[in-house]
């Protein structure tokens, strides 16, 4: 079975964010990045179904050559291959899905594994629309992925509760906190990363329209959070809840 | 010209594998390490359990050759290991530096094919635990002077002796021995010549054991120090490494890499002690404002970056020009320690006086470093030791910027 899972660079969740003077996006210079977690998720969930089933694992990833070592970082894991599609400066949802249905068309993968999102702009779009792109299912927030007889069921966590779903392959999955737990790179898978097929590729030699749908206008920080109350006792909570929280 | 970019090259992460080493080294001491550091120190019990994960992921051979099973990494990745776990748990960094490093890494320079086949599999692995004896109840840092004897009889060594403060020497509380122990024991020659031979000694060994477990260490308590015995101690000849008499080349191939690890730890320990008094000279408020407003902490906060910014470049660029197999540069690995082992206990004193009493309890994670920082002067060789050797160098020239 062949898994294309997807991997994008991100800021570290630890590192402190600070926007740009003009607002138009978020300081990077000098911030920890990682591999979005979620992507993290799917890496280790198709090395696992990569145990079961065989085949082939194939990470990509969309950005400038800063990203190779976030491809590299899964490789060390135990994936088979990478591919870098270059693209330097924001790309939206649409022109993310519209690139890795691309990618797809050639790699021909049975399953696509993504992360339910990516935690610095938090979307969730990107693989909804590559599986419409595709005509392919989709099986989002999968807690547990069981792939079987040309189909996969995928359970997966809803607002209130677990669902289980189940669609034919190839499908694109999208990985949410609990499926796995990633393992750590060992040593020897370090150093076996290097040797590893990394294709780097143009994203303007693939023909797809990258044009933003999406125009972000200014980036703004939450409003800060207001400092919490203490409350005498439990009937006060409730009071207060009603009257000025207004929530129950 | 080198293909090197100068302004990129980082020397704490100088390619690829040193950076994703370093990455999942420092996700896997915050995850597995941090979480259980505080409870060990306690208790001065050594997390088996947690170094066997280490030897999961391969760090156990870090410098091993890939042909030894090993990772086939460079000092610099041994240096960047031992920071990394050091700046949450020194005693266990320390553990895992006597077996990799000390134990390991010596065998892997100095033992033959046959040997290595035999020994070094399962401490790759973490099943077996590896020790280094050397020091002795009566000697430390004069080791030439060493009491422990060992003569042939036949196919074997019958040794007498007593190594003391082995790191890993005992596994557990139950005077139950680590699995291999390679230790320095004199095979003759005069007392002002003497002839020093290093054998591995493996338990099962009647007459090996361990004398006692050491308690009420100051720090480190999460590594296992122990009293080790040889009473007639029956080692198989083949059991010898490198050549009678040759003991002392081993062990100076070996030094540098000792050292400059040991000196990797209190990078560590400086590391996390300034991560800390950063953090809360920001949010602790005294006569209205920030402690780091006031000039008394800037200093302590100034003084320690600055101090381990130059400690961290002589570390790292001493570790990038060490050769695994031969004889290191005696002159700056002892000088990597000499300063960085001092560094590191002032550094973790000024994290506890910016952290006021909160810095004198466990929870503040300060008051153990401090513990542990101080066994860095001792341990390894004493600052003074250093002190000596260096200047001896420095005397008989020539200059390293001659
Ligand atoms: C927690 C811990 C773990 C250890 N682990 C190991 C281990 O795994 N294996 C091992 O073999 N050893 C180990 N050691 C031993 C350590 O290496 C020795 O303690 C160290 O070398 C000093 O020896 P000593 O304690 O006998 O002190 P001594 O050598 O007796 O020194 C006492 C004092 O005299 C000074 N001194 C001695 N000679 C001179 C001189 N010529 N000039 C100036 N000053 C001098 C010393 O610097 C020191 O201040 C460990 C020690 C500790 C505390």
């Amino acid at each position: 079975m062949k898994f294309l899972v997807t991997v994008k660079r991100v800021t570290d969740y630890e590192a402190k964010i600070k926007l740009k003077a003009d607002k138009s996006g978020i300081v990077t210079d000098g911030v920890n990045m990682i591999m979005n977690p979620f992507d993290e998720i799917g890496v280790e969930e198709a090395l696992r179904q990569r145990e079961k089933h065989g085949g082939e694992v194939v990470i990509v990833s969309i950005g400038t050559s800063d990203s190779t070592d976030k491809i590299r970082s899964a490789l060390a894991m135990g994936a088979d291959r990478g591919i870098l599609v270059k693209h330097d400066g924001p790309l939206d949802s649409f022109a993310v899905a519209r690139v890795l249905a691309k990618i797809v068309d050639k790699e021909k993968p049975d399953v696509v594994l993504m992360g339910k999102q990516a935690i610095d702009d938090d979307s969730n779009q990107a693989a909804q629309m590559l599986a419409e792109l595709l005509g392919w299912g989709q099986a989002t927030f999968a807690n547990i992925v069981t792939l079987e007889g040309g189909r996969a069921t995928v359970v997966r966590e809803a607002d209130g509760g677990l669902e289980t779903v189940s669609t034919t392959l190839p499908a694109v999955v999208t990985t949410d906190l609990r499926l796995n737990e990633p393992r750590y790179a060992a040593l020897p898978g370090i150093m076996k990363a290097k040797k590893k097929p990394l294709e780097e590729v143009e994203i303007g030699s693939l023909g797809v329209d990258i044009a933003a749908k999406v125009k972000t206008i200014a980036y703004e920080e939450p409003p800060a959070k207001k400092a919490g109350q203490k409350v005498a006792d439990v009937a006060s909570l409730v009071t207060r809840l009603k009257t000025e929280a207004k929530v129950i | 010209m080198t293909s090197v970019s100068l302004s990129s090259f980082d020397l704490a992460v100088p390619t690829e594998e040193h950076k994703m080493l370093r990455d999942q080294v420092r996700a896997f001491a915050r995850d597995e390490v941090e979480p259980q550091a505080l409870e060990h120190d306690r208790h001065e019990r050594f997390n088996r359990r947690l170094f066997e994960k280490v030897g999961e992921l391969g760090l156990l051979g870090v410098t091993v050759t890939e042909k030894d099973g090993g990772a086939g990494m460079d000092a610099t990745a041994a240096v960047i290991v031992h920071e990394e776990l050091s700046a949450c748990d020194p005693g266990f960094a320390l553990a895992y530096l006597a077996h990799s490093m000390l134990c390991v890494n010596n065998l892997a320079v100095n033992a033959t094919d046959e040997q290595k086949r035999r020994w070094l599999p399962k401490l790759l692995t973490g099943e077996a635990i590896g020790a280094m004896g050397m020091s002795e109840p009566a000697v430390g840092t004069d080791v030439l002077g060493l009491r422990t004897t060992a003569k042939k009889d036949g196919d074997h060594w019958v040794v007498n002796g007593r190594k003391m403060w082995i790191t890993n020497g005992a596994v557990d509380d139950e005077r139950t021995p680590c699995d291999v122990m390679l230790f320095y024991a004199r095979t003759g020659g005069s007392d002002a010549r003497p002839e020093i031979t290093s054998f591995v000694v493996q338990r099962g060994t009647p007459g090996f054991g361990v004398g006692q477990k050491i308690h009420d260490k100051a720090g480190m308590r999460g590594s296992n120090t122990a009293e080790m015995v040889l009473e007639d101690a029956r080692v198989p000849a083949d059991n010898l490494v490198g050549e009678q008499g040759g003991a002392i080349k081993c062990m100076m191939r070996n030094l540098a890499l000792e050292r400059v690890t040991l000196a990797a730890m209190s990078l560590g320990i400086a590391r996390r002690s300034i991560e800390v008094m950063v953090s809360y000279a920001n949010d602790r408020k005294a006569f209205g404002k920030p402690l780091n407003e006031f000039g008394q902490i800037q200093r302590h906060i100034a003084e320690s970056y600055a101090e381990y910014m130059a400690c961290r470049a002589y570390v790292y660029d001493t570790a990038r020009r060490m050769p695994l197999d031969a004889y290191g540069n005696r002159l700056d690995s002892d000088g990597v320690k000499l300063v960085a082992s001092t560094m590191g206990k002032v550094v973790a004193d000024r994290a506890m006086q910016v952290l006021g009493g909160y810095g004198y309890v466990g929870e503040y994670v300060v008051e153990r470093l401090w513990r542990d920082a101080k066994l860095l002067e001792i341990g390894g060789g004493t600052i003074e030791a250093h002190q000596k050797n260096m200047t001896r160098d420095l005397t008989r020239g020539p200059f390293p910027w001659a």
